[in-house]
Protein backbone atom coordinates (compact mmCIF):
# COMPACT_ATOMS: atom_id res chain seq x y z
CA UNK A 1 0.00 0.00 0.00
CA UNK A 2 1.51 3.58 -0.90
CA UNK A 3 1.40 6.03 1.69
CA UNK A 4 -0.61 8.45 -0.61
CA UNK A 5 -3.53 5.96 -0.81
CA UNK A 6 -3.55 5.43 2.83
CA UNK A 7 -3.84 8.70 3.81
CA UNK A 8 -6.84 9.06 1.22
CA UNK A 9 -9.71 7.07 3.21
CA UNK A 10 -8.56 9.00 6.48
CA UNK A 11 -8.53 12.60 4.86
CA UNK A 12 -12.03 11.88 3.60
CA UNK A 13 -13.26 10.47 7.07
CA UNK A 14 -11.73 13.92 8.21
CA UNK A 15 -13.80 15.73 6.29
CA UNK A 16 -17.24 13.37 6.47
CA UNK A 17 -17.43 13.11 10.25
CA UNK A 18 -17.43 17.11 10.98
CA UNK A 19 -20.16 17.40 8.31
CA UNK A 20 -22.06 14.66 10.00
CA UNK A 21 -21.81 16.70 13.29
CA UNK A 22 -22.52 19.70 11.87
CA UNK A 23 -25.62 18.62 10.08
CA UNK A 24 -26.94 16.77 13.05
CA UNK A 25 -27.10 20.25 15.11
CA UNK A 26 -27.49 23.03 12.37
CA UNK A 27 -29.57 21.20 9.66
CA UNK A 28 -31.60 18.16 11.51
CA UNK A 29 -35.03 19.67 12.64
CA UNK A 30 -35.95 19.47 16.19
CA UNK A 31 -37.86 16.25 17.08
CA UNK A 32 -41.00 17.14 18.36
CA UNK A 33 -41.49 15.46 22.01
CA UNK A 34 -37.67 14.58 22.80
CA UNK A 35 -36.60 17.80 22.08
CA UNK A 36 -32.58 18.13 21.73
CA UNK A 37 -32.15 14.40 23.07
CA UNK A 38 -33.20 12.69 19.85
CA UNK A 39 -29.64 14.29 17.90
CA UNK A 40 -27.58 11.24 19.60
CA UNK A 41 -29.66 8.82 17.19
CA UNK A 42 -27.96 9.57 14.54
CA UNK A 43 -24.08 8.74 15.82
CA UNK A 44 -26.10 5.78 17.80
CA UNK A 45 -27.85 4.25 14.83
CA UNK A 46 -24.33 4.49 12.23
CA UNK A 47 -22.13 3.25 15.35
CA UNK A 48 -24.89 0.12 15.63
CA UNK A 49 -24.68 -0.42 11.80
CA UNK A 50 -20.86 0.13 11.36
CA UNK A 51 -20.35 -2.36 14.73
CA UNK A 52 -22.70 -4.90 13.32
CA UNK A 53 -20.42 -4.77 10.03
CA UNK A 54 -16.90 -5.32 12.09
CA UNK A 55 -18.29 -8.28 13.54
CA UNK A 56 -19.59 -9.83 10.34
CA UNK A 57 -16.19 -8.92 9.01
CA UNK A 58 -14.72 -10.72 12.35
CA UNK A 59 -16.23 -13.69 11.68
CA UNK A 60 -15.68 -13.64 8.01
CA UNK A 61 -12.19 -13.04 8.34
CA UNK A 62 -12.07 -16.29 10.84
CA UNK A 63 -13.51 -18.35 8.33
CA UNK A 64 -11.03 -17.58 5.98
CA UNK A 65 -8.29 -17.49 8.14
CA UNK A 66 -9.17 -21.03 9.50
CA UNK A 67 -9.73 -22.85 6.22
CA UNK A 68 -6.40 -21.06 4.15
CA UNK A 69 -3.52 -19.97 7.13
CA UNK A 70 -3.15 -16.75 5.41
CA UNK A 71 -1.73 -13.72 7.66
CA UNK A 72 -3.90 -11.29 5.69
CA UNK A 73 -7.20 -13.13 7.25
CA UNK A 74 -5.88 -12.91 11.08
CA UNK A 75 -5.03 -9.10 10.71
CA UNK A 76 -8.47 -8.33 9.30
CA UNK A 77 -9.93 -10.21 12.22
CA UNK A 78 -8.07 -8.84 14.39
CA UNK A 79 -8.42 -5.17 13.18
CA UNK A 80 -12.57 -5.48 12.87
CA UNK A 81 -13.22 -7.37 16.38
CA UNK A 82 -10.69 -4.32 17.81
CA UNK A 83 -12.82 -1.67 16.28
CA UNK A 84 -16.01 -3.82 16.43
CA UNK A 85 -15.51 -3.56 20.90
CA UNK A 86 -14.88 0.19 20.48
CA UNK A 87 -17.56 0.98 18.67
CA UNK A 88 -20.36 -1.43 20.21
CA UNK A 89 -18.89 0.23 23.69
CA UNK A 90 -20.11 3.97 21.97
CA UNK A 91 -22.86 2.56 20.88
CA UNK A 92 -23.87 1.63 24.61
CA UNK A 93 -23.15 4.66 25.62
CA UNK A 94 -25.12 6.75 23.44
CA UNK A 95 -27.83 4.65 24.10
CA UNK A 96 -27.88 4.90 27.63
CA UNK A 97 -27.37 8.59 27.29
CA UNK A 98 -30.49 8.82 25.70
CA UNK A 99 -32.52 6.70 27.84
CA UNK A 100 -31.43 8.28 30.61
CA UNK A 101 -33.68 11.41 30.14
CA UNK A 102 -36.40 9.51 27.40
CA UNK A 103 -36.85 6.01 29.65
CA UNK A 104 -35.88 7.33 33.12
CA UNK A 105 -33.15 4.90 33.43
CA UNK A 106 -29.45 4.26 32.41
CA UNK A 107 -30.28 0.48 31.72
CA UNK A 108 -32.93 -1.58 30.68
CA UNK A 109 -32.99 -5.27 29.84
CA UNK A 110 -34.79 -4.85 26.44
CA UNK A 111 -33.99 -7.02 23.33
CA UNK A 112 -31.86 -5.03 21.65
CA UNK A 113 -29.67 -3.68 24.19
CA UNK A 114 -29.00 -7.16 25.56
CA UNK A 115 -27.88 -7.92 22.16
CA UNK A 116 -25.51 -5.57 21.80
CA UNK A 117 -24.06 -5.89 25.86
CA UNK A 118 -23.81 -9.38 24.98
CA UNK A 119 -21.67 -9.34 21.86
CA UNK A 120 -19.53 -6.57 23.44
CA UNK A 121 -18.96 -9.03 26.33
CA UNK A 122 -18.08 -11.62 24.06
CA UNK A 123 -15.54 -9.84 21.61
CA UNK A 124 -14.05 -8.20 24.08
CA UNK A 125 -13.07 -11.44 25.71
CA UNK A 126 -11.38 -12.49 22.47
CA UNK A 127 -9.44 -9.48 22.93
CA UNK A 128 -8.68 -10.69 26.24
CA UNK A 129 -7.57 -14.61 24.64
CA UNK A 130 -5.61 -12.44 21.92
CA UNK A 131 -3.28 -10.44 24.59
CA UNK A 132 -2.68 -13.64 26.56
CA UNK A 133 -1.37 -15.35 23.47
CA UNK A 134 2.13 -15.32 22.56
CA UNK A 135 2.87 -17.12 19.24
CA UNK A 136 1.46 -15.56 16.34
CA UNK A 137 -0.02 -19.14 14.69
CA UNK A 138 -1.78 -19.88 17.92
CA UNK A 139 -3.35 -16.71 18.55
CA UNK A 140 -4.32 -16.37 15.07
CA UNK A 141 -6.01 -19.63 15.38
CA UNK A 142 -7.71 -18.98 18.75
CA UNK A 143 -9.01 -15.34 17.84
CA UNK A 144 -10.53 -17.22 14.76
CA UNK A 145 -12.59 -19.82 16.83
CA UNK A 146 -13.87 -17.16 19.10
CA UNK A 147 -14.70 -14.90 16.60
CA UNK A 148 -16.56 -17.51 14.54
CA UNK A 149 -18.36 -18.95 17.66
CA UNK A 150 -19.21 -15.45 19.12
CA UNK A 151 -21.01 -14.51 16.00
CA UNK A 152 -23.10 -17.55 15.57
CA UNK A 153 -24.14 -16.62 18.91
CA UNK A 154 -25.86 -13.74 17.17
CA UNK A 155 -29.55 -15.26 16.05
CA UNK A 156 -29.57 -17.06 19.45
CA UNK A 157 -29.12 -13.75 21.35
CA UNK A 158 -31.82 -12.19 18.94
CA UNK A 159 -34.34 -15.29 19.55
CA UNK A 160 -33.65 -15.24 23.46
CA UNK A 161 -33.62 -11.58 24.13
CA UNK A 162 -37.33 -11.65 22.49
CA UNK A 163 -38.77 -13.24 26.12
CA UNK A 164 -37.95 -9.04 27.53
CA UNK A 165 -40.47 -6.80 26.28
CA UNK A 166 -39.41 -4.47 23.71
CA UNK A 167 -39.21 -0.93 24.33
CA UNK A 168 -36.74 0.30 22.22
CA UNK A 169 -37.61 2.47 19.37
CA UNK A 170 -38.47 1.14 15.98
CA UNK A 171 -37.55 3.75 13.61
CA UNK A 172 -37.14 2.13 10.37
CA UNK A 173 -39.74 -0.43 9.75
CA UNK A 174 -40.20 -2.40 6.53
CA UNK A 175 -43.22 -0.48 5.38
CA UNK A 176 -42.04 3.30 6.14
CA UNK A 177 -39.15 5.12 7.59
CA UNK A 178 -40.67 7.38 10.84
CA UNK A 179 -38.50 10.23 10.06
CA UNK A 180 -38.16 14.16 7.98
CA UNK A 181 -36.82 14.29 4.87
CA UNK A 182 -33.73 16.73 6.43
CA UNK A 183 -33.52 13.69 9.15
CA UNK A 184 -33.12 10.98 6.80
CA UNK A 185 -30.21 13.17 4.37
CA UNK A 186 -28.76 13.60 7.90
CA UNK A 187 -28.85 10.11 9.02
CA UNK A 188 -27.67 8.95 5.49
CA UNK A 189 -24.38 11.32 6.04
CA UNK A 190 -24.30 10.13 9.33
CA UNK A 191 -23.75 6.79 8.14
CA UNK A 192 -21.87 7.14 4.83
CA UNK A 193 -19.08 9.57 7.65
CA UNK A 194 -19.10 6.83 10.16
CA UNK A 195 -18.83 3.77 7.34
CA UNK A 196 -15.58 5.54 5.91
CA UNK A 197 -14.32 6.29 9.32
CA UNK A 198 -14.51 2.43 10.15
CA UNK A 199 -13.19 1.60 6.53
CA UNK A 200 -10.39 4.19 7.51
CA UNK A 201 -9.57 2.66 11.12
CA UNK A 202 -9.65 -0.96 9.86
CA UNK A 203 -7.26 0.15 6.55
CA UNK A 204 -4.54 1.75 9.32
CA UNK A 205 -5.19 -0.83 11.91
CA UNK A 206 -4.68 -3.92 9.31
CA UNK A 207 -1.27 -2.04 8.15
CA UNK A 208 -0.10 -1.21 11.70
CA UNK A 209 -0.61 -5.15 12.71
CA UNK A 210 0.93 -5.93 9.56
CA UNK A 211 3.83 -4.58 10.05
CA UNK A 212 4.31 -5.72 13.74
CA UNK A 213 4.02 -9.00 12.21
CA UNK A 214 6.97 -8.54 9.38
CA UNK A 215 9.28 -6.78 11.97
CA UNK A 216 8.65 -9.83 14.68
CA UNK A 217 9.83 -11.99 11.40
CA UNK A 218 12.83 -9.96 11.10
CA UNK A 219 13.41 -10.16 14.62
CA UNK A 220 13.42 -14.04 14.21
CA UNK A 221 15.55 -14.11 10.86
CA UNK A 222 18.37 -12.35 12.85
CA UNK A 223 18.19 -14.07 16.13
CA UNK A 224 19.10 -17.54 13.72
CA UNK B 1 -12.98 -49.36 14.52
CA UNK B 2 -16.28 -47.40 14.41
CA UNK B 3 -16.46 -43.59 15.40
CA UNK B 4 -18.76 -44.93 18.00
CA UNK B 5 -17.14 -47.44 19.65
CA UNK B 6 -14.06 -45.09 19.67
CA UNK B 7 -16.05 -42.11 21.37
CA UNK B 8 -16.85 -45.01 24.16
CA UNK B 9 -13.61 -45.68 24.39
CA UNK B 10 -12.06 -42.10 25.35
CA UNK B 11 -15.22 -41.62 27.32
CA UNK B 12 -14.45 -44.99 29.54
CA UNK B 13 -10.76 -43.99 29.93
CA UNK B 14 -11.86 -40.29 30.85
CA UNK B 15 -14.41 -41.53 33.60
CA UNK B 16 -12.28 -44.00 34.67
CA UNK B 17 -9.57 -41.55 35.52
CA UNK B 18 -12.32 -39.82 37.29
CA UNK B 19 -13.62 -42.86 38.94
CA UNK B 20 -9.79 -43.20 40.25
CA UNK B 21 -8.66 -39.90 40.74
CA UNK B 22 -12.24 -38.36 42.03
CA UNK B 23 -10.54 -35.13 41.23
CA UNK B 24 -13.13 -33.03 39.46
CA UNK B 25 -16.98 -34.40 40.99
CA UNK B 26 -16.03 -34.16 44.49
CA UNK B 27 -14.39 -30.70 44.21
CA UNK B 28 -17.50 -29.62 41.87
CA UNK B 29 -20.33 -31.13 44.00
CA UNK B 30 -18.35 -29.51 46.83
CA UNK B 31 -17.71 -26.18 45.46
CA UNK B 32 -21.55 -25.91 44.28
CA UNK B 33 -22.64 -26.41 47.77
CA UNK B 34 -20.84 -23.74 48.91
CA UNK B 35 -22.00 -21.33 46.75
CA UNK B 36 -25.41 -22.62 47.38
CA UNK B 37 -24.78 -22.11 51.00
CA UNK B 38 -22.70 -18.78 50.75
CA UNK B 39 -25.74 -17.36 48.76
CA UNK B 40 -28.25 -18.87 51.05
CA UNK B 41 -26.79 -16.61 54.02
CA UNK B 42 -26.51 -13.48 51.67
CA UNK B 43 -29.99 -13.14 51.04
CA UNK B 44 -30.55 -13.19 54.74
CA UNK B 45 -30.44 -17.45 55.93
CA UNK B 46 -33.77 -18.87 55.76
CA UNK B 47 -35.92 -16.39 53.81
CA UNK B 48 -38.44 -17.03 51.51
CA UNK B 49 -37.69 -16.32 47.95
CA UNK B 50 -39.25 -15.87 44.77
CA UNK B 51 -39.14 -18.22 42.25
CA UNK B 52 -37.02 -16.62 39.56
CA UNK B 53 -35.12 -15.44 42.44
CA UNK B 54 -34.72 -18.87 43.19
CA UNK B 55 -33.64 -20.33 39.83
CA UNK B 56 -31.28 -17.59 39.42
CA UNK B 57 -29.39 -18.85 42.38
CA UNK B 58 -29.69 -22.31 41.30
CA UNK B 59 -28.02 -21.32 38.12
CA UNK B 60 -24.94 -19.40 39.45
CA UNK B 61 -24.38 -22.72 41.76
CA UNK B 62 -24.15 -25.12 38.50
CA UNK B 63 -22.61 -22.62 36.40
CA UNK B 64 -19.51 -22.12 38.93
CA UNK B 65 -19.33 -25.77 39.86
CA UNK B 66 -19.37 -26.34 36.06
CA UNK B 67 -16.87 -24.14 35.35
CA UNK B 68 -14.81 -25.63 37.86
CA UNK B 69 -14.86 -29.16 36.65
CA UNK B 70 -14.17 -28.16 32.97
CA UNK B 71 -10.98 -26.66 33.09
CA UNK B 72 -9.62 -30.28 34.12
CA UNK B 73 -11.27 -32.05 31.21
CA UNK B 74 -8.82 -30.68 28.73
CA UNK B 75 -5.74 -29.74 31.08
CA UNK B 76 -5.58 -33.27 31.93
CA UNK B 77 -4.65 -34.60 28.68
CA UNK B 78 -1.67 -31.45 28.27
CA UNK B 79 0.05 -32.57 31.37
CA UNK B 80 1.89 -35.63 29.59
CA UNK B 81 1.60 -34.66 26.38
CA UNK B 82 -1.32 -36.84 25.68
CA UNK B 83 -2.45 -34.39 23.22
CA UNK B 84 -0.15 -35.34 21.20
CA UNK B 85 -0.88 -39.03 21.40
CA UNK B 86 -4.83 -38.80 21.22
CA UNK B 87 -4.07 -36.38 17.84
CA UNK B 88 -1.52 -39.15 16.20
CA UNK B 89 -3.99 -42.12 17.15
CA UNK B 90 -6.42 -42.77 14.70
CA UNK B 91 -9.52 -41.08 16.19
CA UNK B 92 -10.64 -38.13 14.22
CA UNK B 93 -10.55 -34.94 16.35
CA UNK B 94 -14.42 -34.15 16.23
CA UNK B 95 -14.56 -37.49 17.91
CA UNK B 96 -12.45 -36.66 20.74
CA UNK B 97 -14.99 -33.54 21.12
CA UNK B 98 -17.74 -35.17 21.56
CA UNK B 99 -15.72 -37.69 23.72
CA UNK B 100 -15.25 -35.04 26.05
CA UNK B 101 -18.37 -33.37 26.18
CA UNK B 102 -20.00 -36.51 26.94
CA UNK B 103 -17.43 -36.83 29.93
CA UNK B 104 -18.46 -33.13 30.93
CA UNK B 105 -22.06 -33.48 30.79
CA UNK B 106 -22.08 -36.86 32.52
CA UNK B 107 -19.91 -34.74 35.45
CA UNK B 108 -22.29 -31.92 35.31
CA UNK B 109 -25.37 -34.14 35.77
CA UNK B 110 -24.16 -36.33 38.43
CA UNK B 111 -22.82 -33.07 40.35
CA UNK B 112 -26.19 -31.73 39.82
CA UNK B 113 -27.62 -34.96 41.77
CA UNK B 114 -26.19 -33.47 44.08
CA UNK B 115 -27.04 -29.36 44.12
CA UNK B 116 -30.50 -30.15 43.15
CA UNK B 117 -31.07 -31.42 46.23
CA UNK B 118 -29.86 -29.34 48.44
CA UNK B 119 -30.85 -26.23 46.23
CA UNK B 120 -34.46 -27.38 47.08
CA UNK B 121 -33.40 -28.37 51.57
CA UNK B 122 -32.08 -24.31 51.93
CA UNK B 123 -34.48 -22.37 49.70
CA UNK B 124 -37.15 -25.11 49.20
CA UNK B 125 -40.56 -23.22 50.98
CA UNK B 126 -42.67 -21.17 49.15
CA UNK B 127 -41.56 -22.90 45.87
CA UNK B 128 -44.58 -25.06 44.17
CA UNK B 129 -42.58 -26.67 41.66
CA UNK B 130 -40.48 -30.05 42.77
CA UNK B 131 -37.10 -31.00 41.35
CA UNK B 132 -38.53 -33.25 38.22
CA UNK B 133 -39.59 -29.64 37.10
CA UNK B 134 -36.11 -27.83 36.76
CA UNK B 135 -34.56 -30.65 35.20
CA UNK B 136 -35.80 -30.53 31.57
CA UNK B 137 -33.62 -26.72 31.72
CA UNK B 138 -30.63 -27.98 33.74
CA UNK B 139 -29.90 -30.97 31.38
CA UNK B 140 -30.38 -28.26 28.35
CA UNK B 141 -27.48 -25.89 30.16
CA UNK B 142 -25.68 -28.77 30.23
CA UNK B 143 -25.70 -29.67 26.83
CA UNK B 144 -25.12 -26.50 26.03
CA UNK B 145 -22.55 -25.92 28.76
CA UNK B 146 -20.52 -29.21 27.71
CA UNK B 147 -20.20 -28.20 23.93
CA UNK B 148 -19.62 -24.63 24.20
CA UNK B 149 -17.55 -25.50 27.12
CA UNK B 150 -15.06 -28.85 25.57
CA UNK B 151 -14.08 -26.21 22.51
CA UNK B 152 -13.21 -23.64 25.10
CA UNK B 153 -11.26 -25.61 27.29
CA UNK B 154 -9.03 -26.27 24.20
CA UNK B 155 -8.47 -22.85 23.46
CA UNK B 156 -8.26 -21.96 26.59
CA UNK B 157 -5.84 -24.53 27.41
CA UNK B 158 -3.25 -23.98 25.11
CA UNK B 159 -2.86 -20.43 26.72
CA UNK B 160 -0.69 -19.60 29.70
CA UNK B 161 -3.71 -18.38 31.75
CA UNK B 162 -5.95 -21.63 31.52
CA UNK B 163 -7.88 -20.70 34.87
CA UNK B 164 -8.74 -16.75 34.38
CA UNK B 165 -9.29 -17.41 30.83
CA UNK B 166 -11.88 -20.46 30.92
CA UNK B 167 -14.84 -18.45 32.69
CA UNK B 168 -14.18 -15.08 30.61
CA UNK B 169 -14.68 -16.76 27.38
CA UNK B 170 -17.30 -18.98 28.40
CA UNK B 171 -19.67 -17.22 30.75
CA UNK B 172 -20.21 -14.61 27.82
CA UNK B 173 -20.81 -17.19 25.28
CA UNK B 174 -23.27 -18.79 27.43
CA UNK B 175 -25.16 -15.63 29.37
CA UNK B 176 -28.11 -16.18 26.59
CA UNK B 177 -28.94 -19.78 27.97
CA UNK B 178 -28.75 -18.26 30.88
CA UNK B 179 -31.47 -15.85 30.31
CA UNK B 180 -33.76 -18.79 28.45
CA UNK B 181 -33.08 -21.26 31.51
CA UNK B 182 -33.55 -19.15 34.24
CA UNK B 183 -36.48 -17.76 32.78
CA UNK B 184 -37.76 -21.82 31.90
CA UNK B 185 -36.86 -22.81 35.56
CA UNK B 186 -38.31 -19.60 37.03
CA UNK B 187 -41.75 -20.68 35.37
CA UNK B 188 -40.96 -23.91 37.01
CA UNK B 189 -40.60 -23.56 40.00
CA UNK B 190 -43.55 -20.94 40.09
CA UNK B 191 -46.03 -23.93 39.89
CA UNK B 192 -47.28 -25.56 36.86
CA UNK B 193 -49.90 -23.22 35.35
CA UNK B 194 -46.36 -20.73 35.06
CA UNK B 195 -44.55 -23.87 33.68
CA UNK B 196 -46.79 -24.37 30.02
CA UNK B 197 -46.12 -20.47 29.46
CA UNK B 198 -42.35 -21.03 30.33
CA UNK B 199 -42.22 -24.02 27.78
CA UNK B 200 -41.92 -21.18 25.03
CA UNK B 201 -38.21 -20.12 26.15
CA UNK B 202 -36.91 -23.98 26.04
CA UNK B 203 -37.18 -24.03 22.15
CA UNK B 204 -34.75 -21.38 22.14
CA UNK B 205 -32.99 -23.45 24.35
CA UNK B 206 -32.79 -26.52 22.29
CA UNK B 207 -31.21 -24.40 19.16
CA UNK B 208 -28.47 -23.18 21.38
CA UNK B 209 -28.03 -26.78 22.07
CA UNK B 210 -28.19 -27.61 18.71
CA UNK B 211 -25.84 -24.54 16.97
CA UNK B 212 -23.08 -25.47 19.75
CA UNK B 213 -23.01 -28.52 19.31
CA UNK B 214 -22.26 -28.45 15.76
CA UNK B 215 -19.90 -25.38 15.57
CA UNK B 216 -18.01 -27.18 18.75
CA UNK B 217 -17.99 -30.22 16.36
CA UNK B 218 -16.33 -28.28 14.01
CA UNK B 219 -14.35 -25.48 15.59
CA UNK B 220 -12.67 -27.72 17.91
CA UNK B 221 -10.08 -30.05 15.23
CA UNK B 222 -8.84 -26.20 14.64
CA UNK B 223 -8.14 -25.52 18.50
CA UNK B 224 -7.01 -28.88 19.57
CA UNK B 225 -4.01 -28.77 17.08
CA UNK B 226 -2.76 -25.75 18.73
CA UNK B 227 -2.86 -26.99 22.28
Amino acid sequence: MSPRSSLALPALAALLVPAAAAAVFFYAPLEQTMGVVQKIFYFHLALALSAFLSFGVACGAGILYLLRRERRWDVAGAASVEIGVVFTALVLITGSLWARPIWNTWWTWDPRLTTSLILWLIYASCLILRSAVEEEGKRATYGAVVAVAGFLDVPIVFLSARVFRSIHPTVIRSDAVGLEPAMIWTLLLCLAAFLVLWAALFRLRCSLLHQEARVRDLQFQLER
Amino acid sequence: MSTLRQIGFLVRKDLRIELRKKESLVSMAFFGVLVLVTLSIAVGGGRRVPPETGAGILWVAVLFSGVLGLGRVFARERENGCVAALLVSPVSPSSVFVAKGLVNLTLMILSQVVLVPVFFALFGQGLTGGITAVALPLVFLDVAFSSAGTLLSAVAAGTRRNEVLLPILLFPLLLPVVVLGVKASGAALAGAGAAAQGSVTLEPLVAFCAIYTVAGYLLFPFAAREV
